[in-house]
């Protein structure tokens, strides 16, 4: 590992996270604006983690405040590793244990809610983690390589070799941002699924570092979408901003789906389109 | 301020308790939600789980079957919290605090910060009240 | 030196078996399976330290020895003959006589082959399946002492079968260890065929009506597999008059010949292995007791099937045969997975989930790429120690709740708290990075590359790995359940539990290194820079992690808990709620497993005939 390397993953470690969060009040204002509302200030996220790290409560759980702290370390894992060009297929599994994690969290509370959010969780784990994993695949195809780098070099974006992973990267998008049609195991915000499921039980200073690990995931997830148009730095903002644009704009027009729906004709329609572009990179 | 205590004020969220209201101070309540008066503004946002509220604004009378409800709704909620009565009979009891099955407004079961009158509330009195409360809270947390 | 550490590896479990069943005193039994542990453990660590090695022993070499071998040939499919025809079942009978007509046409039809050069050859995947069935397997023996004792008290037997039992156990250690060593084909054979009479036997050792029929369903798939072997071996003595492992395992052997052998030894692997359509053989065995179901499915047995299958890889890669292989083990990866998610019962859950990852080392083994057979091997031992651990603690809670239904040991934690957190831990340890289980998978992903739907196949098997071991780790962990006792465990029980649980997680945090040790020196330095070289960045990480975990962990674990928010009602007592007319109502939970989509039913009719015809394109491409 050289210096340059070093310092990226630092700038990884510290930026993701705070990225993410502006993510957060981006996608708020804008949601607030479709709406024809004002919304909050940009950035309330930060506001909303200062407030929940300064709360006095009681945990749910003796295993939540470890679970947290492990979700959270493996979110900000995983940007490093992007940060620093490592591995893509191990920088989503490290993302993927941070999501396990907190489903394992919520298994460990007391309320109801907290399971039945856990159980959606792991579904909606389901849906999703071969998508993306395909997703990553084809990338690795079209670059020759796994490491993030590679993914980046290519002179020519990748999405024009790629273009049926879009719809399965954009319902990857909708999973991890909880955004409707498929917040099935806790909404964003104000629309809440079974009083917000698998975050039913966290609260306090817990909560707060999970919604920093979440802040963490959105920006891989994002990072990661924004590989399809890599030809520059600008490029690649823009993608992800298109993305998240896109994820809003359908959390505004639709109405939540039910996890079998998601299970049974999203998930497969995605990984069929995703499978079949893998498929013919490979015919090429 | 401290960044912490300037974010404790500048993010409220909310849990609505229907504790046996007629529904019109309910409806009022969540008319706050609508592009109209929007309470997004001020950070707030409408929460299912007192774990995760910081604000209890409760409507209606209460009796005996609810009040423990409403106890240990108020008792999960972490500290600092505020609590909001919304509408005459949650105030009081309005015309049903001499129902046999009444104890009252909401202050016979849980410490209660800001009052809303009316019958029903209007939502700008209740957006009013939150402020309100803030205020008290702002007060209570430069203090210490 | 290395002559007397083979042959406490082969013989001794033998004796000490034969002594078992001789002195039946049960002090004299628990003194005999833990020296032969002990013993195991000597013989292994002193083979390890000379690897890669040849010997020539003389048990193994003489021609006594090859006669034995021969003889054993005939004696086993005799026996099973026998069994079958007294059972009057068909397939049983079959399958023996078809391997009675094999082994003789190899004796009396064709010229003998040449004899293997050393008696023993020992690299790093002999060492692996070695490592595993001595220590891992005489774990589970040991495991076996209180649990056979509590098992016959629970049975009321009035004369103890137990040296009979221990015998078998033991004895299959021995011919474990020597299929793991032998390099010569015919060896290789009669140990394979001892393995399938142990496991019958085992199985059937209850004598109930259903391990009966458990018994005779695993005797026929596996002397059908028996009939494969011994048809890939009369075949290749035809073709190239060798009986030598080790040299026939050469890929330049093979270019331009007949892949047939090869396919047929291959499927004889998937046999053993369980691998869908001949899953149900392993699932049946779960009616044994736990401890021949643990070594069944950790360190024995079904590794013997993985073992064939990565002995082939050399010869394997890029062929064909190579990637249908390929194909075959990624697609029962991901059906098993998905039929492990369907399941409540505990040991269904853990079955499927052997059968799994057996099938990600068959896909390994089909790739054949020096990295992706290293990765193969890595699984393959990381996976015993895990799967045994989690078998014995699944043994320990069905004797501590009894059931093994995942629903009855929800909320377990705070009823037996060592084996809920050592289970938990262990199915953390299957789908973690950086552990190895998870290594193993990410780097058999990417030396798929050659075949885009064994890598989408194995992206579905893993996702639905993870759910499914989250929920298992999940429901064990609990809160909110009814207000229990904490049980004592015994000593012999929750030392062999908590020595796997040090292995699983040691193992899987040793797995870069241990991946390094197993490649060609050429291939070192590329598979580090590739991604092997992150991990241990990601250990410092997950030690951070820990670290952090642990503090928090001291802090709440004194911490007074919140009561459960149920929509607002309150709850006195623990697990219920007040609800109408002011009582205290039980609240009940359960998982969802998604039957609908996952269960038994929907899926292994279809997905069977979907790997029968994967499997019949195998042995058919291979005769085109």
């Amino acid at each position: 590992m050289n210096l340059t390397t070093f310092y990226l993953a630092v700038a990884g470690l510290i930026l993701a996270p705070l990225v993410g969060g502006l993510v957060a009040g981006v996608d708020r204002v804008l949601t607030a604006r479709m709406q024809s509302r004002m919304g909050p200030p940009l950035l309330q996220p930060f506001y909303d983690v200062g407030k929940l790290w300064s709360k006095v409560i009681a945990p749910a759980s003796h295993w939540q405040g470890l679970f947290v702290r492990w979700a959270l370390v493996a979110s900000l894992a995983s940007d490093v590793l992007l940060a620093a060009g490592a591995d893509v297929l191990m920088c989503f599994f490290v993302q993927a244990a941070s999501a396990s994690f907190v489903a394992l969290g919520a298994f460990c509370g007391s309320s109801p809610y907290s399971k039945l959010g856990a159980q959606r969780e792991l579904f909606q784990l389901l849906a999703y983690e071969p998508v993306f994993l395909v997703a990553i695949l084809c990338m690795a195809k079209v670059s020759g390589g796994f490491d993030a780098y590679s993914f980046m070099a290519s002179d020519q974006p990748l999405l024009y070799k790629m273009p049926l992973i879009v719809p399965g990267l954009l319902f990857v998008v909708l999973v991890k941002l909880r955004k409707s049609p498929f917040d099935i195991s806790g909404s964003h915000h104000m629309h809440q699924e079974v009083v917000r499921g698998v975050y039913t039980d966290y609260a306090g200073r817990d909560f707060a570092l999970l919604e920093i690990a979440h802040w963490a995931d959105v920006t891989v997830v994002l990072w990661i979408c924004s590989f399809l148009w890599a030809t520059s730095p600008l490029a690649m903002v823009v993608t992800a901003f298109l993305f998240l644009f896109a994820a809003l704009v359908i959390d505004n027009i639709s109405a939540r789906l039910t996890w079998r729906h998601m299970l049974k004709v999203v998930a497969p329609i995605s990984l069929v389109l995703a499978t079949a572009n893998l498929l013919w990179l490979y015919m090429e | 301020m401290s960044f912490l205590k300037t974010s404790q004020i500048k993010s409220p969220w909310l849990m609505h308790f229907d504790c046996g209201s007629c529904n019109g101070c309910d409806i009022e309540t969540l008319a706050c939600l609508t592009p109209v008066y929007d309470v997004e503004r001020f950070g707030i946002i409408n929460v299912g789980n007192p774990r995760h509220a910081d604000v209890l604004v409760v409507t209606g009378t209460v009796n005996p079957r609810n009040a423990e409800i409403l106890k240990n709704i108020y008792s999960q909620m972490p500290d600092p919290k505020l609590v909001i009565a919304v509408g005459a009979c949650g105030c009081s009891g309005g015309v049903f605090r001499d129902a046999p099955n009444v104890l009252g407004g909401i202050d016979k079961v849980i410490p209660v910060d800001v009052y809303v009158p009316g019958c029903p509330a209007k939502p700008e009195a209740i957006m009013d009240a939150v402020v309100t409360g803030l205020g008290k809270l702002k007060g209570i947390l430069e203090a210490s | 030196m290395l002559d007397a550490y083979i042959g406490v590896l082969v013989l001794w479990p033998l004796v000490a078996g034969l002594a078992c069943l001789v002195l039946k005193s049960p002090g004299v039994r628990s003194a005999l399976v833990l020296s032969t542990g002990a013993a195991l453990a000597v013989g292994a660590l002193g083979v390890a330290s000379q690897v890669p090695m040849t010997a020539n022993p003389g048990f193994l070499s003489s021609q006594t020895a090859l006669y034995i071998a021969e003889g054993a040939a005939f004696a086993l499919p005799i026996y099973f003959l026998i069994r079958g025809l007294m059972e009057k079942h068909v397939l049983v009978i079959v399958f023996a006589i078809a391997q009675l007509g094999l082994a003789a046409m190899s004796v009396f039809g064709l010229a003998a082959p040449a004899a293997a050069k050393s008696a023993v050859y020992c690299d790093g995947l002999s060492l692996a399946l070695v490592l595993v069935v001595s220590l891992v397997g005489s774990l589970i023996c040991i495991f076996a002492l209180p649990y056979m004792k509590h098992h016959e008290e629970h049975l009321h037997l009035k004369v103890t079968r137990q040296p009979g039992f221990f015998l078998i156990l033991l004895a299959f250690l021995g011919f474990m260890n020597g299929l793991a060593l032998s390099n010569d084909l015919r060896v290789f054979a009669a140990f394979y065929e001892a393995t399938t009479l142990c496991s019958f036997l085992l199985i059937g050792h209850d004598k109930t009506e259903e391990s009966k029929k458990s018994a005779f369903r695993a005797l026929w798939m596996n002397c059908m597999g028996g009939v494969f072997l011994h048809g890939g071996i009369v075949l290749i003595q035809k073709q190239f008059g060798m009986a030598d492992i080790h040299e026939l395992m050469n890929p330049t052997l093979w270019a331009g010949a007949s892949m047939l052998p090869i396919a047929l030894l291959a499927l004889a692997g998937c046999v053993k292995a369980a691998q869908m359509p001949f899953q149900s053989w392993l699932l049946g065995a779960m009616v044994a007791p736990t401890p021949v179901s643990a070594l069944l499915h950790s360190s024995t047995m079904v590794k013997v099937g993985v073992f064939v299958c990565l002995r082939l890889g050399p010869v394997l890669e890029s062929t064909t045969t190579g990637r249908v292989l390929a194909l075959v083990g990624a697609f029962t990866f991901f059906a098993t997975s998905a039929l492990a998610l369907g399941q409540s019962n505990a040991k269904k859950i853990l079955a499927y989930s052997t059968i799994a990852n057996l099938g990600l080392i068959i896909a390994c083994a089909g790739i054949g790429t020096p990295i992706a057979l290293a990765a193969g091997v890595v699984l393959l031992a990381i996976h015993a120690v895990t799967k045994g651990l989690l078998f014995l603690c699944v043994g320990d809670m069905e004797q501590t709740v009894g059931s093994r239904d995942l629903e009855d040991l929800r909320g377990l934690i705070s009823k037996s708290p060592v084996t809920a957190l050592a289970a938990s831990a262990g199915a953390m340890a299957m789908i973690l990075p950086p552990l190895g289980m998870l290594v193993g998978k990410w780097a058999a992903l990417e030396a798929a590359a050659a075949s885009p739907i064994a890598m989408v196949l194995i992206a579905l098997g893993s996702a639905l790995g993870v759910v499914c071991w989250v929920r298992f780790a999940g429901t064990l962990m609990s809160g909110q359940s009814i207000e229990a006792k904490t049980t004592h465990t015994s000593a012999l029980t929750s030392t062999p539990i908590l020595a796997m649980l040090a292995g699983a997680v040691g193992l899987g945090m040793a797995a870069p290194w241990f991946n390094a040790l197993l490649l060609p020196a050429s291939n070192i330095a590329t598979a580090l820079a590739g991604g092997w070289g992150l991990l241990p960045g990601l250990f410092i990480v997950a030690m951070l992690a820990w670290i952090i975990g642990m503090k928090v962990l001291g802090r709440q674990s004194a911490a007074t808990l919140a009561t459960p928010y149920i929509g607002g009602l309150p709850s006195v007592l623990k697990g219920t709620y007040v609800g109408p007319l002011g009582r205290n109502w039980t609240l009940t939970e359960g998982n969802e497993y998604a039957s609908e989509i996952f269960g038994e039913s929907k899926l292994t009719k279809f997905a069977g005939a979907l790997a029968g015809a994967l499997l019949l394109a195998l042995v058919g491409g291979a005769i085109i």
